[in-house]
């Protein structure tokens, strides 16, 4: 296929963006903004025919670049695997990144923003690394890539490197998540010394497997008991149901620092030092999926694990809850969406663990939509703020910033989860799935989604809430300081990302209404279709990432069963009805404490519990401490004991064998007479020492 | 041939330097040594092009690569050779030998402003034994280079060090000198219980290999004692816990382009000579022995990198980190997998290269700032933005970033160690111990870059503190490329590797 053909510009056209920008950025005009565009704008558009051809049916799983190819039994490839889920996670990314390249014209550009090439670097590089990730067709590869956007997210999260904040920040956001990925490293190893593979998709020529994939070779390992060639169980001790659920959850911690789920969630609300695009594009839409796209893409592994599925959904539900609750009391724009943000990916991550695994691509997508068009608004207020992010300094900006308004509230009634719009189709589906899987499933699996679901349901009522407190305070009521009556105006790059962004925000949810498919019997679930592929044969038979083959893994080998406690069709309409009365409810109560003209601080009842929100939980003080309270001062003890023992031998044996030397020098006292006196005895012990030996007497 | 070429060139070099003036030093030190660096590239790609598949050159002779071998002396009824040649392993460490070598004396040219002629000689002359080890085939000949090493390095540290220099040069001479002794002791203890007729490296590793009936001494086989003894020895130069506190001392003291030498090449010394010797010529007793060599590489691997996190001085950090990083080499070795030992090779040039340039960074900006403590400086990246920024590439490098070297690297021995035979179920653990040091070379790195390189500029200078000039920064961009071009393609210097550590992995043990 001509468009497979051309797909490996998808990512190289970001790196040469990249290139372009770091050494000729400064000589040309817009410091390098216009080869970021051109290049993720052609790398969208080559995104959109993958995506046109993969609809056609067509996929593609090749090895496109060997790595290593001196070892025959174990050899580290570079390759492409085009399915409909890589394809769709292409367009996603791509989107982000042309929109924020154009809206940073305004953000970075139009603000006399110094270091432009270095900036417009980092957001190709990043670009081209995430893509690379999305692309990638084997678990090392992915690695990589993964590692490579950590990168990118430091460099641009440091990028005004001059103040404190960011450069600490940025090292923090490294260093969290490189803890998860050294769980993910070992994984990665793991994985492929058990399987000798690390490909997430067989490789077929003519309809033979050339290749299998891990998952394949674990689901045979299990269902069929084909473990004879698997050395490593062997040296682990274990059955490989108990060794693969090791392994994914090795893998899940990258993860869960990448996706900034509890506890490696620290990093993300820091990160928020960076510029703004930069949080749209990096730290809401695009890196933080990394982990969840991760969990999808190799699906069929967690598939066979009930214990890797009931960790995914319980560490998702409570961090969705938890987040949440976090949220409800920040006083900076940004730092709302961020704990948001964090909430949301605990959603996808409980549609995962639950067997929903339409439901996570879903959110997936809304959540890259409407939380980029957020975090794009909140940089078109910042901009008009001139760059003062605390809410309780606004107010009133609804109508000197009518673009940004309306665009906003899409989004945030897309977060909050209001009918129609995208929030609402992908959250409902996420609890629904849940709700359903817990009920039919026994055992502990099906009380951990239960417990998992009713997390979720509970911050739906939070998110609805701060969302619209959020809203409020920022553009409702009276306005609050000078900057927000006269504020700064924006231009059109700025609001044309946020309409396309808007008009998305409000209508994607389209692609997936599920309920309305089952309510109506209309065919329009179009990503399910889109994901699930045709029924027999085509590309599902060929690459086993099609959801029908997940949802026999789940059924026959986890267990995972549906249930609906009042029947079908009312499940589905209390399960709606319920989530959407909750966020509802949390909308009204935003209304009605912060609605005013002249809203007060109602945070301040909470009391204790206020510190305690306010604090994070003190998640980041017992990390802090763990780092500098624990382990530096541990550091502290082992270079004294360097220096004292390990060292301090060393120089005591020199010691002793100087000492012994200048005491032993003594002898040579350079009188004539001594040395006679000494040759004479030392002849004499001689032969006395040979005669008894010798027997002589 | 060209191996000779090589030594001699840079021998009449070395004559050249010294008897040259100083304000010439070090530009005709510069152009001398791009001569065995240039000829090294020119081997390496022949190599690369035409020896496809040599074997091993201690256990296959006849595939040895630029090989020649001319008869010396007679000790006793042991034959002593001018013996040379190149293989797999010792072709890449000769190439990064003596490219680092021309970069660092380029990296010398602003530091260095006294004695120019004898730094520079004595540079070159190092250079001529570090070729001479990794290319040395017979024992006698070997030895000479490698304690040809110690005297130039002495007295670089010795006359060019800091304030501390000349305890620092006694401690690494008098230290690394009894090792010696003692490896050799253990070496002619196997040499004289075998009935071997040539000191060659290769009629060694024959004779070892088939060795029968030796003494037991104490409860334990000669062979054991004798590889301890050589272990002890070769450890040192590595160096690994507990043996490493000449290491950090010798850094802090010595110049900066004399640490690139130390750090990039003769701690290779140390793990290439246990590669030859105690892991191709005792490789028996090496498997058997590879669970507590694992644990030594571990312990200093985590141990290395917990003492980088207490140092305040940039340059401690960076010579402790190398504890660390070369803690995986014993790892991969003791491994016997084509990743474990191909890995731990590879490492070798990896660590290198990226210690070299880290080492190079520290010195662009001590050239600049006069000091390397953490504390003293802030905000660099305002004043000297394209050194940060390699600065940043290399310290990234160092973390094991994908697509540069130290990647590649950790990863195959990670890879190769992971479920390695000779560790058996400990394998999985010792790894992912092992891995833990990723974690923490980040904290200390990330750390020291966010305290001197970012923030607002702060420094107390009576003078403005200026970008670096382009002789200083180009050798660091070298390396930089070097290093992501073996990141992205490791199989330049891999896949040479592999052909000659497969024969070690197929003798012994057999797993």
């Amino acid at each position: 296929m001509a468009a497979f053909t051309y797909a490996p510009a998808i990512v190289l056209l970001p790196f040469v963006s990249f290139l372009v920008a770091l050494f000729a950025g400064d000589r040309m005009p817009k410091g390098g903004a216009l080869a970021g565009i051109t290049a993720t704008g052609g790398s969208l558009l080559l995104s959109i025919w993958v995506a046109l051809t993969v609809a056609g049916g067509d996929v593609h799983n090749e090895i496109l670049y060997q790595w290593t190819t001196s070892v025959e039994t174990l050899q580290l490839n570079f390759g492409l695997l085009l399915d409909p889920l890589s394809a769709l996670m292409l367009l996603i990314v791509c989107l982000i990144s042309f929109l924020v390249h154009i809206f940073s014209l305004g953000y970075m550009n139009d603000e006399g923003e110094t270091g432009l090439p270095r900036y417009y670097a980092g957001l190709g590089l990043f670009t081209a690394s995430m893509l690379g990730f999305v692309v990638a067709n084997n678990l090392l590869m992915a690695f990589m890539f993964f590692e490579l956007v950590g990168l990118c997210s430091y460099l641009l999260i440091g990028f005004w490197f001059r103040d404190d904040g960011p450069p600490s920040a940025a090292k923090k956001a490294f260093l969290v998540t490189r803890f998860g990925d050294y769980f993910f490293l070992i994984g990665v190893v793991g994985i492929f010394a058990t399987f000798g593979t690390g490909l997430f998709a067989p490789i077929t020529q003519g309809g033979e497997v050339v290749a299998e994939s891990f998952p394949m070779l674990a689901e045979h390992a299990i269902v069929d008991g084909e473990t004879a060639g698997i050395a490593m169980l062997e040296t682990v001790g274990m059955g490989p149901q108990q060794w693969f659920t090791v392994l994914g959850l090795l893998v899940l911690g990258g993860v869960v620092g990448k996706s900034a789920q509890f506890p490696l969630h620290t990093w993300l609300p820091d990160a928020m030092e960076g510029p703004t695009p930069v949080s749209a594009l990096i730290h809401a839409a695009t890196m933080v999926a990394a982990g969840v796209y991760l969990v999808a893409r190799m699906y069929g592994f967690y598939a066979l694990s009930p214990t890797a599925l009931a960790v995914i959904a319980l560490i998702g539900g409570f961090t969705a809850l938890f987040a949440a609750t976090m949220g409800l009391v920040k006083q900076e724009i940004k730092q709302v969406l961020a704990y948001s943000t964090i909430s949301q990916y605990g959603y996808m991550m409980l549609a995962l663990g639950s067997g929903g695994y339409i439901a996570a691509v879903f959110h997936l997508t809304t959540h890259a939509v409407f939380k980029a068009l957020l975090f794009l608004g909140a940089g078109s207020v910042i901009i008009a703020m001139h760059h003062n992010e605390n809410m309780w300094d606004m107010g009133g900006l609804k109508d000197r910033m009518p673009v940004t308004y309306w665009t906003f509230l899409a989004g945030s009634l897309a977060l909050a989860g209001i009918v129609p719009f995208a929030g609402f189709w992908s959250k409902d589906e996420v609890l629904y799935e849940a709700l359903i899987h817990g009920f039919g499933t026994e055992g502990g699996l099906g009380t951990a989604y239960l417990i998992a679901y009713a997390m979720g349901l509970l911050a739906v009522f939070f998110t609805g809430f701060y969302t619209f407190r959020m809203v409020y305070l920022t553009f409702h009521g009276d306005a609050r300081s000078d900057t927000a009556r006269d504020p700064e105006p924006v231009r059109w790059n700025v609001k044309g990302p946020l309409t396309v962004l808007g008009i998305l925000a409000t209508t994607i949810g389209f692609i997936n209404m599920a309920p309305v498919a089952k309510l109506t019997g209309a065919e329009i679930d179009f990503l399910h279709k889109w994901l699930n592929g045709p029924e027999n044969g085509g590309w599902p038979a060929a690459l086993n990432t099609g959801l029908h083959h997940y949802e026999g893994l789940l059924h026959d080998v986890s267990h995972v069963v549906k249930g609906y406690p009042l029947g079908e069709t009312p499940t589905l309409l209390a399960s709606a009805g319920v989530s959407l009365g909750l966020a509802l409810a949390g909308v009204l109560v935003a209304r009605t404490l912060y609605a005013g003209a002249d809203p007060v601080e109602h945070t301040d009842k909470l009391g204790g519990l206020k510190t305690l929100l306010m604090h994070n939980y003190y998640q980041d003080e017992y990390q802090v401490w763990l780092a500098t309270g624990v382990t530096y001062p541990l550091a502290r003890v082992m270079n004294k004991f360097d220096q004292g023992v390990v060292d301090g031998v060393v120089n005591g044996i020199s010691s002793v064998s100087l000492f012994g030397g200048s005491r032993i020098r003594r002898i040579q006292s350079g009188v004539v007479s001594n040395y006679a006196t000494l040759l004479t005895l030392g002849l004499v012990l001689l032969l006395a020492a040979f005669g008894i030996m010798g027997g002589w007497f | 041939m060209w191996v000779a070429a090589l030594l001699l060139v840079t021998l009449l070099g070395t004559g050249l330097v010294f008897l040259s003036p100083d304000r010439y030093a070090g530009k005709l030190a510069a152009a001398i040594s791009a001569v065995p660096a240039l000829g090294s590239i020119y081997m390496y790609w022949v190599y690369l092009t035409q020896y496809g598949g040599t074997g091993n050159a201690l256990l296959s002779p006849a595939d040895i690569a630029f090989g020649q071998q001319l008869p010396w002396i007679t000790l006793g009824e042991l034959e002593v050779s001018y013996y040379v040649g190149l293989d797999g392993i010792s072709m890449p460490l000769l190439a990064l030998t003596t490219v680092l070598t021309t970069l660092a004396i380029v990296s010398a040219w602003t530091p260095i402003d006294e004695r120019q002629s004898q730094f520079y000689g004595l540079m070159l002359f190092m250079e001529v034994s570090l070729i001479g080890v990794f290319s040395a085939l017979d024992f006698f000949l070997w030895f000479v280079f490698w304690e040809g090493v110690l005297i130039p390095m002495y007295l670089l540290i010795g006359i060019w060090g800091g304030p501390r220099r000349k305890y620092a040069a006694i401690k690494f001479f008098v230290y690394t000198n009894v090792a010696s002794l003692i490896m050799f002791a253990g070496l002619f203890a196997l040499v004289f219980s075998t009935d071997l007729t040539s000191l060659s490296l290769p009629a060694m590793a024959e004779a070892f290999r088939t060795a029968s009936g030796l003494p037991t001494i104490a409860g334990m086989n000669l062979m054991t004692i004798s590889f301890i003894m050589m272990f002890f020895g070769f450890a040192v130069k590595v160096p690994v816990f507990p043996l490493h506190t000449w290491l950090p001392d010798a850094h802090v003291e010595a110049p900066t382009p004399v640490s690139v030498m130390l750090a990039g090449v003769l701690l290779k010394m140390g793990t290439y000579a246990l590669l030859r010797f105690n892991f191709t010529m005792l490789a028996d007793t090496a498997r058997q022995l590879a669970v507590p060599l694992a644990i030594i590489g571990v312990v200093s691997v985590i141990y290395g990198a917990m003492l980088a996190l207490a140092q305040r001085d940039l340059k401690r950090i960076v010579a402790y980190s190398s504890i660390s990083s070369m803690g995986y080499v014993i790892l991969g070795l003791v491994a016997f997998t084509p990743y474990g030992m191909g890995g731990a090779t590879f490492q070798m040039i990896a660590h290198g290269l990226i210690s070299g340039l880290m080492f190079m960074c520290v010195g662009v900006i001590y050239n600049t700032t006069h000091t390397r403590m953490v504390g003293d400086m802030s905000g660099l990246a305002d004043r000297m933005p394209w050194t940060v920024g390699i600065f940043v590439a290399a310290a990234f490098g160092y973390m094991g970033l994908p697509l540069m070297a130290g990647f590649a690297g950790e990863y195959f021995i990670f890879q190769g160690s992971f479920n390695a035979p000779t560790l058996g179920g400990a394998a999985p653990v010792l790894t992912s111990l092992a891995m833990f040091g990723i974690v923490i070379v980040a904290g200390y790195l990330l750390w020291a870059m966010q305290r001197t390189l970012f923030g607002a500029f702060s420094l107390e200078t009576d003078y403005e503190v200026s970008p670096a000039a382009f002789h200083d920064v180009a050798p660091l961009a070298v390396l930089l490329l070097l290093v992501i071009a073996l990141g992205v393609a490791p199989d330049l210097s891999f896949a040479m590797i592999q052909d000659s550590i497969s024969p070690v992995l197929e003798i012994g043990g057999g797993a």
